[in-house]
This record gives structure tokens, C-alpha cells and sequence, in this order.
């Protein structure tokens, strides 16, 4: 039974969203809208445990003083200071979400600084890994690293002040033998994709029972 | 010093030598503006001469998919889109498929109606025309001119009025995104039954005239995730709503195959791509002169420069060496 009525809700429902999504009638609508429905609902129940085992972990962290226990006080002051300021603390004390809040001071000077911060990184280490990447060993490498060159300098002004040819050459580059290896891509994802769906959907693959499935 | 040390010691340069050169040529420019030309491509032009047909008849989507990592490319984009609708009438669904996401939403249109911002729209918040929208007056122009019968004045260096409910609906952000798409292809009011603000989209004029996706002519995802093609899926296969990409320029390779499917009408490419659609708008008198995006080019030249010049360096080192020839190379730190 543990077992049975999972894999039966997930074939019913796969079949069922497969099929109303090619059949434009009234009743196949409201499965759909049923559906739309039911989704947001599961999630927020979905929600709730994730929270709640946040906080469990976290705080069991903290009570038993484990390694680096301090920091999970960075992950559960936020976790509920930041709901409570935009939705419990009163708006004549610069309460809600919009400006000007407390929960939007925080947002806009902490949070968007702090991952803004986080991804321009990316340029120091991309620098340092291009050079000790891009190497021309063989004759495959050659090639990755002239392409790379040019596209890096059809993308900016500079290429374009440095010859046409490499803003052009650089747009061939992507909209040919890019896309076509793209679309190889894709095509081969799309159809792993749909295969796994398959096999979910009529109970060959129950990896996502969580191990119940065994 | 042997001539062998000097390029082994170039290959193992420390790489906070690395860093600091990119910190410093992505700091000067912001001090020397070269203002480098940026030429406009044929995949950005498709989006701008799109919108540009609009007008207040049509209404268009911005879905804001992109967190405060990616908002130096994808903001832009946003923005520009969204002034060049404002300058055209044309009514603006603002959505986000994430919390994070609902926060850039605000952002810009804070950046779009502050009057710092040169070129900014002044704001009408929907509460403060309710007698108007009461009285039944509800269409663009008549709105504009009863309201400054009122005695409200355009305050200088706004380019124009925008309605909160006439001209944008701040939807905001909505758990399970996919599905909200899904939904709206049915009712946008049903998915969104208040705005970001809370204000009651039923009321709203723009939701009245434009119910569903099926009564929306554009959606424009400035996206730094893979949850663009969403709209793909959900929008455009569904119900043939046209799409444009606005994506972050790693992102922009792995698309490619949508525009050339005409699965979207165009597709805006990392901060390259955001500076081509503020040179179109400022080439066609829509905003007064380019934004944030052009600035910032100036920024990636000289980073993509350096980079190119460590790689000849690289190179150079790797084969003057001799270590083509051998299997085995240090690491650097």
C-alpha cells in the first residue's frame, strides 16, 4: 500500500495532465484548473516542512554548540525576522514590503549587495581560469580558444573598433556551429527527458519514492 | 635566471595578480568614459521593432526571472523594455517566478519612477485616481487630461503619466510559476487576484481589456535561470503568445535554437545586448540618452581585453617554454 497509492496518484495525475493538454474540451479545463489549483497548496504544505526542518537542524545545531553553530543564527534570524517584518510588523513602524520598510532597507542594501558581490566574483576567477585553461595543445584546443577569442571580442566595442570582421565572425560563430551543437544538445536532454518522464509516470523508475520504492 | 624560469614563473604568475588587474580595469572605466559605439544586431532590432508597433490597444508582459546576481545584465533589459512600453502607451503585466525575483520587480520600477533617473515616468498610484477610474474615466488620454484638470502637473524632466492599473499592473511574484503561466493562458485575474501592492486586479482597467495571455501581445523574460523557456512552453506552445529573451550573455548561447525556430521573436544577450536596446531607444528619441547597460560596456572591453591578453601571455609562455612538450606543469596558486 505504501507503495501502491504513490505510484498510482503520479500515474493517474501523468496521464491525466498528458492527455488534457491536447484535448481543448470543457471537462479536460477543469481537470486543469483543479490542478493549477491543488499545486500551490501542495507546495506550501511543502513549505512548511522545509521550514520546520530548517529550524529543527539548525537549532539542534545550536543547542548542542556543533562546529560552527554561530552561523546557524545567520540562517534562522533571517528565516523568520524577514516574514515577520514584512507581514506582522505594523506599518506605521516601517513594517510590509515596500518602500520605505525595514524588510526593504534589508532587502535592497543587504541581500541584492551581498549576491551582486557574490556572482561578479565570477570575473576574477573566470580571468585566472582562462589563463591557465586556454592553452593551444592540440588542435581541438586551438580551435575552443580561437573561438572563444573571437566571440569574447565580437561582444564588445573594442572588436568592433578592431575590425568588423570580428563582431561578425564572432555572431556566425553562435547562430551556426553553436546552435547546431546546441540543438544536438537539447534534442538528446529533451529526449532523456521524456524517457524518465515515461518511467516514472508507469512505475519503472521509483528512485523518487525516496527508497520506499525497493 | 634561466631564460626556462622566467616563463615557468609567468605560467605560475599568482593569480591575485589576476584579480587585481581585472579589478582595476573594471573600475577605471566607471572614472573614464570612453563611450564606445555599440552596433545593434538583428536579434535585439526584432524585439525593439516589435514593441515599437505596439501601442495602447496592446498590452505586453516583463516577467522579471532573474535574482540581484544577474541584475547588472538582466535589469537593464527589463528597464529598457519597460520605458520604451511606457513611451508607447502601451499597458505593462510586471510578474516574477521567485521571491528574490519580486524584489527586482520593485527595484525597477522604483529606478523607472524616480526622478533622479533621467528620463523617469511619474507614478499615479492606483488609489490616488480612484475617483476618476469611479467616474468611468479609464482610457489613456482622457485619463491624462482630467487628471491635470485636477491640477496635477507633470513635473520637469518626467517623460510622461503612467497609471498604476491603466499603464502597469505590479503583479509580483507567484509560487509554482510554471503553473501561473498555465493559468494565466486561462484568466491573469484568477492567478493574480491582487497586485504586489494589494490592490484588487479586477478593478484594474488594463486586466479589464486584456483578461487573459490569450489578450496579451508580448512577453518579455529578462531571465537568469533556465525558467525562460517556461513562457516557451506554457505561453507560446499553448496559445501562440509571441516571447523575447532577455538572458545573461552565458545564458545566450544555449538559446539560440528558440530564435532560430522563431519559437521567440528576439533575444537580448548579456549586457551587450541590454546596450543595444538603450542605443535603439535613445537613436529613436524614446529616452534622452543611454543607460546603465552602455555604460557598462566600456567596463567589459577592457575586461575581455585583459583576459585575451593573459591568454597570449599564457600561450606565449606555455610554447617559449618547451612545456608543449612536457607532460607535467606546476599549478599556480
Amino acid at each position: 500500500m505504501k507503495r501502491t497509492v504513490p505510484l498510482m496518484i503520479v500515474m493517474v495525475g501523468g496521464i491525466l495532465m498528458m492527455l488534457q493538454y491536447f484535448i481543448p474540451h470543457q471537462i479536460s479545463q477543469t481537470v486543469f484548473a483543479y490542478y493549477t489549483d491543488w499545486t500551490p497548496i501542495i507546495v506550501a504544505f511543502a513549505l512548511v516542512l522545509g521550514v520546520g526542518s530548517l529550524t529543527r537542524i539548525h537549532s539542534h545545531k545550536i543547542r548542542r554548540k556543533a562546529k560552527n553553530w554561530q552561523y546557524s543564527y545567520a540562517v534562522l534570524i533571517p528565516l523568520f525576522g524577514m516574514p515577520i517584518l514584512a507581514h506582522l510588523w505594523p506599518e506605521s513602524i516601517s513594517g510590509g514590503m515596500d518602500s520605505p520598510s525595514i524588510f526593504h532597507f534589508i532587502f535592497m542594501h543587504i541581500q541584492v549587495p551581498i549576491q551582486a558581490t557574490m556572482f561578479s566574483l565570477l570575473a576574477f576567477y573566470i580571468a585566472s581560469a582562462a589563463f591557465r585553461a586556454f592553452r593551444a595543445k592540440s588542435a581541438l584546443a586551438t580551435v575552443l580558444l580561437l573561438a572563444a577569442v573571437v566571440v569574447m571580442l565580437g561582444q564588445v566595442p573594442i572588436g568592433e573598433l578592431l575590425g568588423r570582421w570580428l563582431p561578425e565572425t564572432g555572431l556566425w560563430i553562435l547562430r551556426y556551429p553553436n546552435l547546431a551543437a546546441k540543438r544536438a544538445i537539447m534534442l538528446g536532454v529533451g529526449f532523456g527527458i521524456l524517457a524518465t518522464s515515461l518511467k516514472i509516470i508507469f512505475g519503472v523508475e521509483r528512485n523518487w519514492l525516496g527508497g520506499a520504492g525497493k | 635566471m634561466s631564460a626556462v624560469n622566467i616563463w615557468e614563473k609567468m605560467l605560475n604568475i599568482d593569480r591575485r595578480w589576476i584579480f587585481l588587474g581585472i579589478g582595476v580595469v573594471s573600475i577605471v572605466p566607471f572614472f573614464i568614459n570612453f563611450g564606445m559605439p555599440v552596433r545593434t544586431t538583428r536579434e535585439v532590432e526584432s524585439i525593439y521593432d516589435y514593441v515599437d508597433e505596439l501601442g495602447s490597444d496592446n498590452a505586453i508582459f516583463i516577467s522579471f526571472d532573474f535574482a540581484p546576481g544577474t541584475s547588472a545584465e538582466n535589469m537593464p533589459m527589463a528597464v529598457a523594455v519597460m520605458r520604451h512600453a511606457f513611451y508607447n502607451d502601451i499597458p505593462v503585466f510586471m510578474t516574477a517566478n521567485y521571491p528574490l525575483h519580486h524584489g527586482m520587480m520593485l527595484a525597477a520600477m522604483e529606478y523607472v519612477f524616480n526622478p533622479t533617473t533621467e528620463g523617469f515616468y511619474e507614478d499615479v498610484d492606483f488609489e490616488d485616481w480612484k475617483d476618476l477610474r469611479e467616474a468611468g474615466v479609464t482610457g489613456k488620454y482622457e485619463l491624462i487630461e482630467a487628471w491635470e484638470n485636477q491640477g496635477n502637473q507633470l513635473p520637469e524632466g518626467a517623460l510622461g503619466w503612467v497609471f498604476e492599473g491603466r499603464d502597469y499592473a505590479a503583479l509580483g511574484y507567484a509560487p509554482v510559476f510554471n503553473l501561473v503561466i498555465l493559468g494565466m493562458t486561462v484568466s491573469i485575474e484568477t492567478q493574480y487576484p491582487v497586485d504586489a501592492h494589494g490592490n484588487s486586479t479586477g478593478e484594474m482597467p488594463m486586466l479589464q481589456e486584456h483578461k487573459s495571455l490569450r489578450e496579451v501581445d508580448m512577453a518579455l523574460t529578462s531571465s537568469g535561470s533556465g525558467a525562460c523557456v517556461w513562457w516557451v512552453t506554457y505561453a507560446r506552445e499553448k496559445m501562440g503568445l509571441p516571447i523575447a529573451f532577455g538572458l545573461t550573455a552565458v545564458m545566450a548561447t544555449d538559446y539560440f535554437p528558440y530564435l532560430q525556430a522563431g519559437q521567440v521573436i528576439g533575444q537580448m544577450g548579456g549586457l551587450r545586448g541590454a546596450a543595444e536596446y538603450e542605443v535603439l531607444l535613445t537613436e529613436n528619441g524614446i529616452t534622452p540618452s543611454t543607460d546603465k547597460a552602455f555604460r557598462g560596456m566600456d567596463v567589459q572591453s577592457a575586461a575581455h581585453i585583459l583576459i585575451i591578453l593573459l591568454i597570449i601571455m599564457g600561450n606565449i609562455a606555455f610554447f617559449a617554454g618547451g612545456f608543449h612538450k612536457k607532460t607535467l606543469l606546476k599549478g599556480g596558486r
